[in-house]
This record gives structure tokens, sequence and C-alpha cells, in this order.
């Protein structure tokens, strides 16, 4: 049984009897007094006027801007006022001018090879703080040549598809058309949003069909005629559209048109006046010129039902009107006087309109506004029927009774309860009793009902307390937001559906700042949340307040919000920032400590100085390189080498990057300071790197001895120069010897010349760069023992005494495995070092000797480790005799 | 796979688990196959968080080194770049981006920055005109990764040459970042002490960071109960003295790689009769080291010369389990035995590889030359004749000995003596520029930027003091069993680990004025924890105390670390983290310029 009580839900003070020109509705009313008429002159201006769902009014304004052929909210509760060249105005809940944008001049006298262009429409992606939730909107654009227009935009953030804002209708003398927008599946990985245009060239007898980005499509289809309706529906998450030409339909998509026919739709129908598709996107309804409706699934695939009204007249509107989870399905239509509730039922339900009504189709029911009423049209909860049912047996039902006699103090009240227990009811009842109060409106009710539940509780052992808790908490919040003054009519579902969130958005939108912290704190919401979230939309609408000097605002913002935790300065600073209050952005910055979200804005404000030193403050390099390219771009080369000198930090960054990138910027930076021995690493650096020629690398190192000198740098300076004559001696020798001597290190050169023979050459490269004497007895002696030239090694040995002893001798020969000649140098060791060297060379036995005679311990085990088997064992016993004869001593 | 990471104090498993997930997650944002092209400096790192099974599972099929020019064909849907932050990379990237649009089926790229996206890279990006080819421009956090038990590195190679040559803080902001993490998984830590410019930085920026991040209140429990930030120019000493213990002289002599090293692999041949030993292995042998290997984790921390003695023990406990075998009568007994075997087999198998690895050490170490440039070092940190001309370095230099060797010796000399005679150091570059090069003027002024060489200024030496007061040197060391932490170096306690020593007893007070010698501010700052979180110290419970070195730290600091951790009546444990596990080789070199 579908059972449709009309519900009154407020008794709004609409103003006076003036003309309602346009409406729209969600939970908030735009009016524009005075529409254009086309015979009317220009000077009557019309005043564009929002209300709350209660009527009050939220603002007024004289429009001034071109001629508006629609008014449209967005999910954001953002206005939308479509002129007819096509320009989208957008304003905000209180009047206020947010931002344009255009979809092309569609409506002008140009013809539609404008109207082309605008397939390309940007829509700005709802970038507003407030709400992060936005869904679709639909509107359509009546107007000379245009047959009507869908535009809509979907957001990736939305979780779910807000039912408080559903596709809206609206009527206008040349018809009643409904247009939606593609839906889109939750969670589809869809861009920022995309829209449906779909204009009627009369000149040519066109339809285009235009999406933008992913549903891009423009296809043309010859007509005979104009169609007498149309609207988009969604398959498999594609969007098509459906019209009505004549007495077929066809369904557009961005490749092709294709003919359908409604399964068991009846016969004689010449004509398609008006079609609805369902909240879900399920279900579509069509209306014929028959007077008769069919309805189905929006595939077109299945027919549910179909109902004669037997009113041939086109009806102003025609809507679903279900609830969620419902088997009852129903359309509502409407005429100029007359409203008609048609379902899966051989009756219908009439009811008459005092007045204009328009009617907006919502998740659970339809509203109804008219000039001084705004009413809720919706099937009764299964709970609330089963409880309120004349004669109910239900076990809420009898709950309910049971509680009403308790209070009278009657025993009937136990017989009811008896009789609920005995079939083990008691939960169901508590449950149903919870549910019902939930779709009430009426608090009186609201508390009969919960007051009936918690008395069932009470003979239960274990109910879990939290759905009651839960409906409390939620009851009371919807009580609050229902109250006239603030005008937010929620059923229960779609409170449930919307969120808590978007609620609270809802009110911030509101300026409810107040209600919003209550419920926040009420429902003990994490304060990121919550409260800290409100108070930063506070914040925000507080910095747009221009007649409070800076620093009040600023005060009084940083007094309300404090250190609260998860409010961010930089937001309510860069809204201060887009009212033009630069100053006081910037005093608000300096309450918020995440350099990250400062720094660009400074940047963007050109605080570009101001930036650098936040940036530098927060430690993160990546910031204030960012800030440098930044500043470099900006000023001129010397104030920006004027801002680094300030910045030693920065500076140094700046450093490392031009090493890398800008090597000659990286010089001027030395220069500018003064940095002489950077200079002089700077130019040595470019000697190897830059330089192929000698006299280049010559004239480089020359550069780097001289910034030496300047840096006092004496050693660096000499050994510059000392490079320079080694660099072109070396081109000297490549030239005379053949071979390859650049780049060899001194010691390497004299080697190499010591190796290829040239001994005279090598002497006078030794003395000229003074190398030490005993580094030189190295160096030969390795050299010579390489050549295994032996005979000029003796030679070398004689020369004078050697600075490093002979030790040296001993192991490079028997490096090379010559004992012989090692055994020669043995002899010459110092007493020292004697007996390593005669280990060295194998002669154990006499450096067993030489150790004794030293009388040194640590020798003798040195020898005695060298001792191996057989061949020693008497050098051995000589060692420990030594050693006992020592001990005793 | 990890569960050595969890047996210390701190589960720091938490912490390994925590990337992972953020890997996965990323991986899992771009759906289907993958490639990922690797900077191959990250490699290693990542070796230590994610194996390629990991990787397999969320569908990456192919891996790249990133390099100039295209990309290999790979037949994958996504193409991610997983790479540090760094200009030159975004070059290489953006080649590799436009040479591949020209060709084959259209791909997804994505990147991945490790550790911190960056603007300036992005920007170059976008001036590159690649920018809007990538889906995914992410960040993965992956500052401090999880090397041992008790021991977190950031592998940032050039940490300490930033920080002190390139006054480049931002390895101190990864720092102070990864710090950030480990809060948030470990709790705040309640006192954080400081000694020297980087730490006082890198402390200014985590109390920053709190305040950006107030709102997300941590009430996690805290784990560590403080936190010490210490310089590396604090103690420039350590490094340069050749470490002493088991770990340390396998990192000097082998040099270990993310926890890996590679062996000649003569000694680790199969010694199979009849073999003739014809076919020797020419690959290197690579090994991991770390404490899920029970024998490493009793020998790594031990002097070299307790070494042995160990591994004889641990072969006869070993031999006698096998024998027991013949003891094993009955079918339980067997069965007892068998299901032994393996963590025998095991166990043998690292006995074999260690008692390798000690005779690899061996010959090193009881070469003359080590003992005689050993014998210069600690005569130089017992403060003997540190003001002159050192002979032996003189030879090595006439001997053209590996470059670094002299540098470190001549280093440690300076630090040593608190700068040398102007006499002194110009000899001695005069010599290293004659022998070794002219070119390397360049590394000689990063050294001396750095503070490891320098003159002498105001005539005054200062280390004698610091020696004496801190007790550097202790003449009587125990290298079996140890009674203080100068075993490490058989005689010079690490300044660095005695600073932590005396901070946690008696307290820093009472060596005011070695810290004011010392360069750098020293300081303590507390971090407020709501009352709910504040400990309540069991008696007898050891502190936890997380010092991070700033600029690098070597294995032996970490062996004296963990042997204060052990200490009986020590009071407190500790958890190392660094920017990166050094050696006084690698540490040089990344001070070292090549021009050509």
């Amino acid at each position: 049984m579908w059972c449709g009580p009309l519900e009154l839900v407020h008794r709004p003070a609409w103003p006076g009897p003036g003309q309602l020109g346009q409406k729209v509705s969600s939970q908030t009313t735009a009016l524009l007094r005075n529409p254009w008429r086309k015979e009317k002159p220009a000077s009557a201006r019309p005043v564009l006027e929002i209300y709350s769902a209660s009527g009050v009014p939220l603002a007024s304004l004289l429009w001034k801007s071109g001629p508006v052929v629609s008014l449209g909210w967005s999910a954001e509760e953002e206005l939308l006022c479509v002129q007819e060249d096509g320009v989208v105005l957008v304003y905000g809940l209180h009047g206020d001018f947010r931002r344009h944008f255009s979809m092309g001049n569609v409506g002008g006298p140009g013809g539609w090879g404008k109207g082309m262009e605008s397939g390309t429409l940007s829509l700005p992606q709802p970038t507003t703080p407030l709400s992060r939730r936005c869904s679709r909107t639909g509107f359509w654009m009546p107007g000379s040549s245009i047959l009507s227009l869908v535009l809509g935009w979907l957001s990736s953030q939305e979780p779910t598809a807000s039912p408080s804002v559903p596709t809206w209708v609206t009527s206008n003398s040349a018809g009643c058309q409904r247009c939606q927008v593609s839906p889109d599946t939750p969670g589809a990985a869809f861009t920022a949003h995309r829209c449906a245009f779909c204009p009627w060239d009369h000149q040519r007898q066109k339809l285009w069909a235009l999406g933008s980005l992913r549903w891009s499509f423009s296809t043309t289809i010859g007509l005979q005629s104009a169609p007498s309706c149309w609207t988009t529906v969604c398959q498999d998450r594609v969007a098509h559209i459906l019209l009505a030409v004549g007495p077929d339909l066809y369904l557009l998509d961005h490749a092709a048109c294709s003919a359908v026919t409604p399964p068991g739709l009846a016969p004689g129908v010449s004509s398609f006046l008006q079609m609805a598709v369902s909240f879900t996107y399920r279900h579509l309804a069509l209306f014929t010129d028959t007077g008769y409706i069919w309805m189905g699934t929006a595939s077109l695939k299945e027919k549910l039902c179909e109902f004669n009204c037997n009113i041939r007249a086109p009806p102003k509107q025609m809507v679903w009107c279900s609830r969620p989870r419902s088997k009852e399905r129903a359309v509502v239509v409407a005429w100029e006087r007359r409203l008609m509730v048609v379902g899966d039922a051989p009756e219908s339900i009439q009811f008459v309109l005092d007045e204009d009504s328009y009617l907006v189709p919502e998740l659970d029911g339809v509203r109804i506004f008219s000039r001084s009423t705004h009413e809720f049209l919706h099937e009764v909860p299964v709970a609330s029927e089963e409880i309120f049912k004349i004669a109910s047996m239900a076990p809420g039902a009898l709950l309910l009774e049971a509680q009403k006699e308790y209070e009278k103090e009657s025993q009937k009240a136990d017989e009811y309860l008896r009789e609920i227990q005995e079939l083990g009811q008691l939960p169901q009842a508590v449950q149903q009793c919870i549910e019902a109060a939930g779709h009430e409106h009426w608090p009186d009710m609201q508390k009969s009902l919960l007051r009936a539940a918690s008395f069932g509780k009470c003979f239960l052992d274990r109910f879990p307390p939290d759905s009651f808790v839960r409906m409390c908490q939620d009851l009371r919040v919807l009580n609050a937001v229902r109250d006239y003054h603030i005008g937010i009519p929620l059923t229960y579902s779609q409170y449930k559906q919307l969120t808590i969130q978007v609620l609270l958005d809802r009110l911030v939108l509101r300026r409810l700042y107040p209600l919003a912290i209550q419920i926040c704190e009420y429902l003990r919401l994490p304060e990121v949340q919550g409260v800290s979230r409100i108070l930063a939309h506070w914040a925000c609408y507080k910095v747009q307040q221009k007649d409070v000097s800076d620093e009040d605002v600023a005060r009084a913002i940083n007094q309300k919000l404090g250190d609260t935790p998860g409010v961010s300065y930089s937001d309510i600073a860069a809204r201060a920032y887009g009212c033009g209050r630069t100053e006081l952005a910037i005093k608000l910055l300096e309450y918020e400590p995440r350099s990250g979200e400062q720094v660009p804005l400074l940047l963007k404000m050109k605080r570009s100085k101001l930036a650098l030193s936040k940036a530098i403050e927060s430690g993160d390099t990546d910031l204030v390189f960012t800030v440098l390219l930044h500043l470099k771009n900006e000023l001129n080369r010397g104030d920006f080498f004027m801002t680094l000198r300030n910045q030693p930090m920065a500076l140094s960054l700046y450093r490392q990057f031009c090493k890398h990138q800008e090597l000659e910027t990286l010089k001027d930076l030395y220069n500018q300071d003064d940095n002489h021995q950077e200079l002089g690493s700077f130019h040595i650096r470019a000697s190897y790197a830059a330089e192929e020629r000698i006299e280049g690398r010559v004239a480089a190192l020359q550069t780097a001895a001289d910034a030496f000198y300047k840096a006092k740098n004496e050693f660096a300076a000499k050994a510059t120069e000392d490079q320079m004559r080694l660099l072109r001696l070396q081109r000297r020798l490549e030239d005379e010897l053949g071979g390859r001597f650049l780049d060899l290190s001194l010691h390497d050169t004299v080697t190499t010349l010591i190796l290829s023979g040239q001994n005279k050459r090598a002497e006078q490269l030794a003395r000229d760069f003074r190398i030490p004497d005993k580094r030189l007895w190295w160096l030969k002696l390795t050299a010579l023992a390489d050549l295994e030239d032996w005979e000029e090694l003796e030679k070398f040995s004689k020369s004078k005494k050697s600075p490093i002893g002979y030790l040296p001798f001993v192991e490079i020969c028997m490096k090379q495995h010559n004992k012989y000649e090692a055994k020669k140098y043995a002899s010459r060791v110092g007493p020292e070092q004697k007996v390593k060297a005669l280990l060295l060379v194998g002669d154990v036995a006499q450096a067993a000797d030489v150790a004794i005679e030293h009388r040194n311990e640590a020798e003798m085990s040195l020898v005695l480790s060298h001792c191996t088997g057989a061949t020693d064992g008497a050098t051995a016993d000589k060692i420990q005799r030594a050693r006992a004869q020592a001990q005793k001593k | 796979m990890a569960a050595h990471l969890s047996y210390g104090r701190v589960n720091l498993n938490v912490l390994r688990e925590a990337v992972r997930r953020e890997l996965r997650e990323f991986l899992d944002k771009c759906a289907g196959s993958k490639a990922i092209v690797w900077d191959e400096y990250l490699t290693g790192p990542f070796g230590l968080i994610a194996q390629y099974s990991l990787l397999k599972e969320h569908e990456v099929e192919k891996m790249f080194t990133l390099k100039g020019s295209r990309l290999p064909a790979a037949d994958v849907k996504n193409i991610i770049f997983f790479v540090r932050p760094r200009l030159e990379l975004m070059d290489i990237i953006a080649e590799n981006v436009l040479s591949e649009d020209r060709r084959g089926p259209a791909r997804d790229f994505h990147i991945l920055f490790v550790p911190r996206r960056s603007l300036l890279c992005e920007q170059r990006l976008k001036d590159l005109g690649v920018l809007g080819s990538f889906i995914h421009r992410e960040e993965y956090s992956l500052d401090l990764i999880p090397f041992d038990g008790d021991l977190l590195s950031m592998e940032s190679e050039s940490a300490f040459k930033e920080c002190y040559l390139e006054s480049d803080q931002t390895s101190l902001y990864h720092a102070a970042k990864g710090l950030m993490t480990l809060q948030a998984l470990y709790g705040t830590i309640p006192q954080i002490f400081g000694k020297g410019e980087c730490a006082r930085q890198v402390a200014n920026m985590m109390i920053r960071m709190k305040r950006e991040f107030t709102g997300s209140q941590n009430s996690i429990f805290p784990v560590f109960d403080n936190l010490l930030l210490l310089d590396r120019n604090v103690d420039l000493l350590s490094p340069l003295a050749t470490q002493l213990t088991y770990e340390g002289l396998i990192d000097e002599i082998y040099g270990i790689q993310n926890s890996y090293v590679k062996l000649p692999p003569e000694k680790f041949a199969p010694k199979k009769q009849g073999d003739g030993g014809k076919d020797l292995p020419t690959e290197a042998k690579k090994l991991q080291l770390n404490s899920a290997e029970e024998l490493y984790a009793e020998i790594r921390d031990k002097n070299f010369n307790a070494v042995g003695s160990v591994l004889s023990k641990k072969a006869k406990v070993i031999s006698a389990a096998f024998e027991e075998r013949h003891n094993a009568k009955t079918v339980g007994e067997i069965k007892q035995f068998v299901s032994q075997l393996p963590h025998m087999q095991a166990a043998r198998g690292s006995l074999a590889n260690h008692t390798s690895i000690a005779e690899l050490i061996k010959d090193v170490t009881t070469s003359e030359d080590f003992f005689d440039k050993l014998t210069v070092e600690q005569e130089f940190m017992s403060g003997i004749d540190t003001d002159k001309v050192n002979s032996y370095i003189e030879d090595c230099i006439a001997q053209k000995h590996p470059l670094i060797k002299v540098l470190r010796l001549v280093c440690l000399q300076s630090v040593c003596n608190s700068g040398l005679k102007q006499k002194v150091l110009d000899y001695y570059k005069r010599e290293i520029l004659q022998t070794y090069g002219y070119e390397h003027i360049l590394t000689l002024h990063n050294l001396e930027k750095a503070g490891l060489l320098k003159p002498q200024t105001g005539g005054r030496n200062n280390y004698p003091t610091i020696r004496k007061t801190l007790r550097l040197w202790m003449d009587d060391v125990n290298e079996q069993n140890p009674t203080d932490i100068s075993y490490v170096y058989s005689g010079y306690a690490p300044l660095s680990v005695r600073l932590a020593q005396l901070l946690s007893r008696p307290g820093w007070r009472s060596i005011e004025e070695v810290l004011r010698i010392l360069p750098g501010p020293h300081f303590e700052e507390r971090q407020p924890l709501p009352t709910g979180l504040q400990k309540k110290r069991q008696p007898g419970e050891n502190r936890v105390t997380l010092i991070f070195f700033l600029g690098g730290v070597t294995f032996a600091e970490i062996a004296a670390l963990r042997f204060l951790s052990q200490l009986e009546d020590g009071g407190t444990e500790y958890v190392i983290a660094t920017t990166k596990l050094i050696n006084g080789a690698s540490w040089i070199e990344s001070l070292m310029e090549k021009p050509f």
C-alpha cells in the first residue's frame, strides 16, 4: 500500500504577493522578481532575493547584469545565475558575488557557430575551502533559439551523492523541462567536471550535443522538428541523452543516435510531453499527450507500471517520489492547481494546489514550494506506519501503548508488555520506536516514541544502547537546525545521507558559527574536524569585514583561535589576501607555524624577502631554494646578490646551486664577497676542467695564484706557482722525450725520468723543486729497484750516507727476490734494525747472535718467532739459554 | 625476516613495517604492471626495507638503473622513478620521458622522491616540459633506515661534507624529519641534549616541527627517555683512529656497505678432497652482517684480539654437539638430534665464515706496517710527539702509500695537537702535493675547512686537557674482558661515547670546562608530555637514550655504546642513529675532491 500524506513542514512567510519570477530551491530559495519580459522596458530592474527554507530573507540585491534565463543552486549552496548570453554568475548564500564563467555566447543571435565553442567551456573547479563536497547541479536554459541546456559538474571528492541538492526543476512559460546531469557512480575516477550541452538549432534543424572532457561528443542529428522534451540518463556510468521528437524516442551517445522504444508502451502516442528520471537515475517516467504515464527502468528495458490519468493537458512538472530501499515507486505530476501521485495502483492520490507550486524531488520525497508554503510529500516510513496504523498490533505500537498506560499508572501497561514479551518481540518493539522517532518532525511525538523505547529497554537485558543514544543525539541536532530561525528542514534520511560534516558546512555557509560549534561540542567531534574547522571558517568570514582595521581583525582572530590544533592560518591569510588585504594576510601568516604553507603565499603576495627569511627559519632547504629561484627572477642581479649577502644560509645554498648549474655566477658571488681563497680554488678547478691548452691552464693557475696572494695564503700561492712551472716543464719533457708527463705529480715525474734513464734531468728537477733528501732517496731506491739496475743502486747507496738508513735497501731487494743484493746492504744496516735486516735476508743464526749481543728481549723473541723446526733448533736453544742467563742476572 | 630488529630494547621493526607499508601503499596507487627505474644510490638502502619479493607482489616486473637517453624496453603499464631530489637526476628523467613519448604505447609515469619531494626539482621538470607527464608525484620519507636492533642510519653519504663544508643543512632537515617520524611511532622524547652547531639546529627544527604538528597530539607512551644529538665535529678524532673491534676491522679493511661485505673468495672455497683447488671462485664472497646471526652478534663488538678465543670455544661446542649423535640411542633421542641439525649446521656455517674472515683480518693486523701505523696513532692519541714532523708519515709519503692513509694520519696528528705548527703543516702539505699531485690542494683545502687539518692558533694545545678530563687515554686496557670503552681502540676511549657516558652519569655539569673547549654550543631542551604519558620508572629499570651522530658514526663507537648498554650498573641503554655509517677512510674520501 502506498500512502502519501502531505506533511506540512513549515509555514513560510514568503513576502507579499509579488510575482514569483523564478524560483529555485534546495534548502534555500532564490527569487528573481520582475524578470525580464521581452516587451517590458529594461528600466525596471529585477531584484534577486534569497530566502532560507523557512522564508527568512537572507539577501536581496538589485540585478544589474544581463537577462537571466535560469537560476540554480550548487551543492556548495552557491547560486548560479545563467544569463541569456551564456555567462554564469556565481553568488554566495548571502548574495555575495563569487565569480563568473562563460559557457560561450549561446543565446545571442550569433547562432550556433558560437555555441559550438562553448562545448569546451571551462567550469572552474569549486575551490572554496568551506566545503569540499560538491555534487551536481542541473539547470536548463530556455532561450529564443536554445531549446535547453544541461550543465553540471561533479567533483572528485564527492563520497556519495548529496541528497539535499537534487536536480531541480523550474517552470517557465515556454513549458516545463527537466534536465539532469549525468550521474557518476561514486569512486569512479572522473576528471574535474563535465557537462552536457544540448542546444537546438532552429535554422538548420539540428541538435547539437556537446560534452566536455571524456564525455565529449558533438553529434549532429538531422531532426524534422524540435524535440518536445529530453533528459539525460545514465547507463554504466556513461551519460546519454534521451529525447523525444513526436512519437519517437532517441537515445544519443557520443557516437550515435538510435531510436528506442519503451517496452509495453500503450499505443496511440503521438507525442511525449514530459519525462522524469528518478533521483537515483534508475527509473524513468514518460508522460504522453494521451494522458498516459509509462514508468520503467531508465535503461528502457523493463516496464514497471503504467497509469492513465486521462488528463491531456501537459503537466507543469513531473518528478519521482520514492524512499530509499522502499519497493513503492511513485511519480508526482503537477498541473497548475492539481497534484497527482500515481504508482503501481489503479487509483491515484490527488491533491489540490492553492497556489503556483514547484516540485523539488529529493532523496526520500518531494518538496513542494509555493508562495506561502513549503511542504514535503513522502512515503510514510515502514516503522511509522506499523506503529500508527489504525488498530496496529505491531510490537512498536503495543510498546507505545504500554508506555502511555504506564504513565497513567494503569495495569494495562503490564498486559501490553506481556503481550510483546510473549512473542519475544520486545527488541523489535524498541527498535521500531527508535526508528519511528527519527522520522517524526514534532518534538513531542519524538519524545513520546523515545520514552516508549526507553521504557521497553528497561525490560531487556542486553540491549545495545548506541542506537537509542545516537538517535537522541541526531534528533537533537535535527531539531536544532529545523528551527524556524535556522531553516534547514532536513529529514532524518537526508541528514544521515548528508553526514554531519556536510551539515556543519551548511551551517557555516549560513554563518551560524555558534550553532555549528555547539553541535560539534555536543557530539564531541574531534577538534580538527569540528571546532577548529568552524573557527577557521569564522576567521575567513572575519577577514572580509572591511570596516575593521587589520590589527583588530588579526588580534581578534588570534584571540579566538590561539593555537587551536588544525587551524590553518595560511588558509585564512589566503582569504584575506583574496579580499585585497595583503597587510592583514601577512599579520595572520605570522601565526602560521608551518613554513611550507607560509612561504608560497608570501611569494604570491610578492613578499619574497619575507618569504626567504621564513624559509630559512624552517630549515627546509628545498623551500629556501624555491624562494631563491623566485627572487632571482624577480630582482635584478645586484639586488639579488645584496639580499643573499644578508642571509648567509641562503647564500651558501645558492653557491651550491651555482656550483652545479651556473659556474660563472659562482665566480661573481666569490668576487662580491672578496672570498679570494675560494676564488683560487675556483680557478684551480677551471684549470683542470675548462682548459685544454697548456697556456690556458697556466693562465688559470696564474689567476688562482693571484687570488691566493690576495687571500694571504702564501703556501697555496707558492704551490700554485710551482705547479705552473711543473706544467711548463712537463710540456717541454713531452716535446723532447716523448711519453706522457702532463698531470703527473712532481714525484712521479722524477720517477719517470729515472725509469727512462734521464738521471741528470731527474737530479735537476729534484733540486729545482727542493725535494727533501729523504724522499729523494726513497724515490731513487724504488725506481732503481723497479729497473732492477742493481749496479746503479749500489753506486747510489755509496754516493753518500743514506738518510733513510739501509734497511729499506734490504727490504726492496727482498721484494724483488734478490737475496744476493739484499745481503750486501744487510751488513750496512744500523744496529737498531740489524736484527730485522738479518731476519729479512734469512740469516737467523746471525740475527740471534746480534740479538743476544744487544741483550734485547724483544729482538730475541722476534728471532725466536722466526726459528722454524729442525734447521733452527740450535739457534733457538742458544737464545733460550741467553734469555735464562739474562733473567738470572 | 627482520626479526633481529626487534631484539633490542626498542622494537625497530615497528619502524621498518611502517616504511614498508608506506611503500606498498604507493605501489598500489599505480595500478597494473610496473617497472621501477632506480637512482642507483638508493638500491642499497632500499634493500634493507624491501626485498624484490615485496616489489614483485605489487606487480613490479622490471627494474632498471636510471641513466640517460632511452629507457630499456619493458611491457609494463607504469614506469616509476625512485630518485633522490637532485637536479641532475631530473635532467636524466626528462630525457627518459621525452624519448619514451615518441614511440610505442602510452605509459603512466610516476615519480617517487626519497626522502622528500622537492619544489626545486618539480620546477626543473616543469622547465623541461615533462612535469605533466607524471601522474603521481610523491615523496617516500625514508629518513632513518633500521640496520639492526639498536642502529638506524640515514645512509646519506655526503651529510658531513654538506654540513661542514658547504653549510647545506638539507641532511639536518631530513634528520629532524626522521626524528619526528620516530617520535610519531615511539612517542615524544621528553629530553633533548646536544653538543655542536648542527645538533643545535636539528633540535631547533624539531621544536619547530612539533609546533607545526600540533593537533595530531601524540598519545604514545614514550619509549625513549633522552635524545642526545652529537655533531661529528665535536669528536673528529675517533673516526680517524683505526678501529680495533671485529666489525670495525672488517669495515676498515673491506668496507661494509648497507650491512653487506664483499670478501676475497679464496678463503671461502669449499674444501673438497681431490679437487686440487683448480677452479677457485673468482667472484667476491658477499655476506650480510647483522645481529640476526648469533655468532656475529656475540663477536662483532669484541676487540679483535678477543675474537680468536671465542671462535675456538665455539668450534669446540659445535663439534661436541655434532658428536652427540653417537650418544643418541633411542629413536626419540635421534629425532631430537635431527631437529637441532639445521640450527647446528647454520652455526657451523657461520663459524666457518667468521673463522675465514678472522684469518683474513689477522693477515693484515699482524703485518709490520699495520703495527707501525697503530703505534704512531697511539702515540698521537696519548700525546707523544704530536708537534713535530713524524718520520713514519714521512716514509709513508715517500713510499707513496695510499693517500687516504696519509691524510688520515696527518689529520689525526693535527687533531691530537689542536692544530699543527704552521711549519709542520706546510711541510706535510708540500710533501703531499709533490708526491700525489698538485690537484690535491683542493682536498687539503676541504680538510682545512672541516677543521681536520689546521694550523695551531693561539699556540695553545687543548688536547691534553680534554684527554685528561675525559680520560680519553687508558693505559691499562683489558681487551679480553673490557672494563672500559677504551678497549674498542685498544687504549683510546672515543670522545663522543665518553660524552654520552658522562651525560648519563654524573651529568655534563661536571665537565663544563671541556665542553666549552669543544666546538659548538651544548644545550638541553625539554619536550613537555601530557601528564598521562609521564613515565614512572621502576627501580633498576634502565633509561633508553637515542644518540644521534650528525655526520657519521664508526662501528667502534657503536661497539663502545653497546658495551655501555650492557654494563650491569650502567643505567642507560643506547639506540644509535646516524647520518651515515663511516670509517676513517670513507669519511676522508667523502671530503676529497678530484678535479679530473
